[in-house]
């Protein structure tokens, strides 16, 4: 009596589990992710990135060079220094003070360029036009542009900058680029980051 | 169906079954009146854990889920076992265990509402629970296997209330159940009760980002265990029936069930040692977690010394239920039976959730032990579960004695 | 058999019956209590009385996401007396959030952290952090091996940093878990939550292999004059206890074409966020031009989230 109510069942349970099986197979299919994103080569237009209105920031400059996707703007530098322009004070007089250097510019420690050759104040600024730095004989740096010059040893970091796996942008994802400016972030007379306790901690779990 | 004429309907059964529930020695009342301290207990501890949140529990952001998911897990195996009992009394027509399966399907009911209630204070927002509602809120099915486990939970209740129910209430009236209402639902119960433990061990075991849960033997050894405490622990339900009732279990049935126990125990305990080898032939970084449970890891060791006590006496138990040393004296059966059921709720509870979630999956490892207020919370549901399995169990007995007693003979 | 069927039907259609009246029982309060200052508070109550039976976010149309926003900045000013916006603005097109992180640049000052606190008002009682930065000595490469818990000057030699967060996988397993379909991911490949629909079970906690979800185990506390105002539904708007919570990419600046609060705060540059669609991206530039590697990729989980070195 009881044996062929088994049978049956097993006659419904088989192809029930294969239907389940396939289902579970079908649902947790390949989904391919972030593969896709090599796909996208469509160029998006920067400003419809987010329906957002997107305001330029004060005190941009053009950088003169292009990233992958065309010109982009980077954080001035000369509105943020404090006794600029330099020429003000170095205008071709004499200084008659001893250790004038020293004095004028105490908050000033060069620790750039390692204890072997540790860089010197004209390794950088130019001594003919103090209101620029200098790049080689003859051809002169704005301080806006001051990725030229860090660029010119820190070549690696510069080609990052440009594509931006180096430095960060300046509050947007979206819109123009605007990025900071290699000082912006490093003092350029001692541009390692100081070591400093952090700003806050993670208490344990309980 | 066609109506009774007898003045016994529905309405007189659930009258009778309340007075019957409440009529009883001065023992049976203080017994009610301790299951009901018990039940206060927990709600002293739900409201405490309402008012304050989860904090109140000693669980955090790495041991997310704690005691009573653990004693959820236990209890759905405890549910599942009835089928031990259920498939040789109807399929097999075992005459010994046909007269207990009602006992082994109450002590189902209990568990599942047991279980129920410990995911329902496990919950974050108790009073959100109707997004789970198909129709009024979202289930996220077939996807998510937590979804799965409350649809097959509730459909087990409902089977396992209701095809008791029915008998019960045929015999009430004197009647024979018809076979062909309630057989069908029988069978799709045996399915259902493995089914419930699978997608319980699924639930964990589809977890990827555990390396402890996730594996394939889980399925397969909850079952295990749970056939060897589940009908343990109606086993003990049993002797107490016996002791406490004039409803008589004959020696046989406890032979029975303690070779069902001793079985699933030894392939319980077989599974175990696979997984042990597993982890500590070769360990990797995943066995992390199974060292944190064994050994302790940094200094955390809170689990080592349970972990131990689960094994040792989860062998014990198993060897002395094996040999059953006093034969048919059976003096050491209620121990040993108390013994394994220990063990295997230590090893399937705290001993298989914690560890899950420690070493978290950024490495950080903590300590869990289960805070006061979860410790009322769990006496609370299991007095609630007792009260359950009481409230059910003994009209059913006195209906099932009547019953027998009038119609013994035609058998 | 019958007769429990049609119970079943009867305690449905209880239920909706129950969920309407209420509804309209809520309006009648909230109409009826308009500008009497008996009880201060039961404007209140009936607000939170009509929150209590809205629907999924996805489900609600424009006007009763409307609704629900109104409803929750109205409460905001009984409840804390606070003026907060909150957004509901949508993903764009061609749109797919990713994110780098340099371990190179990393140095540990914890600035991101401090940052995604204020920005997404988290609890300041259980200190619940969306970030964590993992101190590791050289010669390894997985957070798990790393201190979580330091505090000391950084960086310390011999050492590096890793930073970690919700990864925002493509293939989360996190939303497969949800037992209501209270999280999901977003068109813009955000992982968000409905803080109102999550019932606080804790099983996408369980499913997550990265630590990136977080549970209100307390009612969560923000002093009053730190509240972040302007606030996306979906992202850092008051939650209550008992419900999950996650970095959303701070979807309320995120989707106003604004960075997130962590990569705005880094000091070191660390942090490289932006769209993975726009071939002409930051995010892109890294992923074409620098090795990457994400973490636990053998799960499969597909995390838009990749770490870098110079």
């Amino acid at each position: 009596m009881e044996k062929p109510i088994i049978k049956k069942s097993l006659f419904y349970i088989f192809p029930g589990l294969l239907i389940f099986f396939y289902a579970l197979a079908a649902f947790s299919g390949e989904n391919e992710g972030t593969r896709n994103i090599k796909k996208a080569i469509v160029k998006l237009n920067k400003a419809q990135q987010v329906k957002a209105v997107i305001p330029v920031p004060k005190n941009i400059v053009r950088a003169n060079v292009k990233y992958q996707g065309g010109v982009f703007f980077t954080e001035t530098r000369k509105d943020k220094i404090k006794r600029f322009r330099c020429s003000s004070c170095h205008n071709n007089k004499k200084v008659s003070i001893q250790n004038a250097a020293a004095i004028a510019h105490a908050d000033i420690k060069v620790v750039h360029g390692g204890k072997d050759k540790p860089l010197s104040c004209y390794t950088c600024h130019s001594q003919e036009d103090r209101d620029f730095l200098v790049a080689g004989k003859e051809s002169k740096i704005d301080l806006d542009h001051v990725y030229d010059m860090c660029g010119q040893c820190h070549f690696r970091q510069k080609r990052d900058w440009i594509g931006g796996a180096h430095g960060k942008r300046v509050a947007y994802w979206a819109g123009e680029r605007v990025v900071k400016n290699c000082t912006s972030c490093h003092n350029p007379h001692s541009p390692r980051f100081e070591k400093r306790w952090p700003k806050t901690y993670s208490v344990p779990q309980k | 169906m066609k109506k009774d004429t007898t003045s016994k309907g529905l309405f007189s059964f659930i009258k009778d079954a309340i007075l019957w529930n409440l009529s009883g020695s001065i023992g049976y009342q203080v017994y009610l009146c301790l299951l009901v301290c018990l039940m206060l207990i927990g709600v002293y501890g739900y409201f405490i854990q309402f008012r304050l949140g989860l904090s109140a529990t000693n669980m955090s952001n790495i041991v997310s889920w704690g005691f009573y998911i653990s004693n959820f897990t236990f209890l759905v195996g405890v549910a599942a076992a009835a089928v031990m009992l259920i498939l040789p009394a109807y399929v097999f027509n075992d005459k010994d265990l046909h007269k207990v399966v009602i006992i082994g399907e109450v002590v189902a009911v209990g568990a599942l509402v047991m279980c129920m209630s410990f995911v329902f204070v496990d919950l974050g927002r108790p009073l959100q629970f109707w997004h789970l509602v198909p129709g009024i809120g979202q289930l996220n099915f077939p996807s998510s296997l937590l979804s799965w486990d409350i649809l097959v939970l509730n459909g087990y209740l409902a089977l396992n209330a209701l095809i008791p129910a029915y008998i019960v209430y045929c015999h009430y009236k004197g009647k024979e159940p018809v076979g062909r209402y309630y057989k069908p639902f029988v069978f799709i119960s045996i399915g259902w009760a493995v089914a419930i433990h699978m997608v319980t061990a699924f639930l964990y075991q589809g977890l990827p980002a555990r390396p402890f849960w996730n594996n394939s033997l889980m399925g397969p050894r909850f079952l295990a265990s749970a056939f060897a405490a589940g009908p343990a622990i109606i086993c003990l339900v049993l002797h107490v029936v016996n002791s406490a009732t004039d409803y008589k279990i004959d020696n046989k049935i406890f032979n029975k069930l303690r070779i069902i126990i001793v079985s699933a125990a030894v392939i319980n305990l077989l599974m175990l040692f696979s997984e042990v080898f597993k982890e500590f032939y070769f360990p990797t970084q995943h066995s992390q977690s199974a060292i944190y449970l064994f050994f302790g890891l940094e200094g955390h060791n809170s689990l080592v010394p349970w972990i131990w006590t689960a094994i040792s006496i989860n062998l014990l138990g198993t060897v002395i239920l094996a040999f059953n040393p006093f034969g048919e004296r059976q003096v050491f059966l209620m121990p040993a039976l108390v013994l394994l059921i220990v063990g295997i709720w230590i090893e399937k509870g705290i001993g298989l959730i914690v560890p899950g979630l420690v070493p978290s999956p950024m490495g950080e490892i903590i300590n869990y032990s289960p805070s006061n207020v979860e410790l009322f919370i769990t006496v609370g549901v299991l007095g609630l579960g007792m009260f359950v399995v009481t409230m059910l169990l003994k009209p059913a007995l006195i209906i099932e004695k009547q019953y027998e007693d009038s119609h013994g003979e035609h058998h | 058999m019958d007769s429990d069927k049609k119970k079943k039907i009867n305690r449905r259609t209880f239920l909706k019956g129950a969920a309407s009246a209420a509804i309209t029982g809520g309006v009648a309060v909230t109409a009826g209590c308009k500008g009497k200052g008996l009880l201060g508070s039961s404007e209140a109550f009936a607000l939170e009385f009509q929150e209590y039976f809205k629907k999924h976010y996805r489900l609600m149309t424009k006007t009763e996401r409307k609704e629900t926003v109104s409803r929750l900045e109205k409460l905001a000013r009984l409840r804390q007396d606070i003026t907060v916006n909150i957004d509901t603005t949508g993903p764009s097109e061609n749109v797919l959030f990713g994110y780098a992180f340099n371990v190179t640049r990393c140095e540990g000052y914890m600035e991101c952290v401090q940052a995604c606190v204020e920005e997404n008002n988290l609890d300041r009682k259980s200190n619940t952090q969306y970030i964590r930065v993992f101190e590791m000595e050289h010669g390894q490469m997985s957070p798990d091996k790393g201190d979580g818990k330091y505090f000391h000057m950084v960086p310390k030699e011999g050492h590096f940093y890793m930073g970690v967060q919700c990864f925002h996988c493509e293939n989360p397993p996190c939303v497969k878990a949800c037992p209501t379909k209270a999280t999901w991911k977003e068109k813009d490949g955000i992982v968000v939550v409905d803080y109102d629909w999550c019932i606080g079970c804790r099983y996408c906690m369980a499913a997550c292999p990265y630590w990136g979800r977080r549970f209100n185990w307390n009612q969560p506390e923000v002093p009053k004059e730190e509240i972040t105002k302007e606030q996306h539904y979906l992202g850092n708007r008051k939650r209550v206890k008992g419900m999950m919570e996650k970095c959303t990419f701070c979807i309320q600046r995120s989707r106003k074409g604004e960075l997130t609060a962590c990569v705005e705060a880094c000091p070191t540059g660390a942090r490289v966020f932006g769209n993975l669609l726009d071939p002409d991206s930051e995010i892109r530039f890294v992923l074409e031009n620098k090795k990457v590697y994400r973490l636990k990729e053998d799960l499969g989980t597909d995390p838009k989230f990749w770490y870098f070195i110079d």
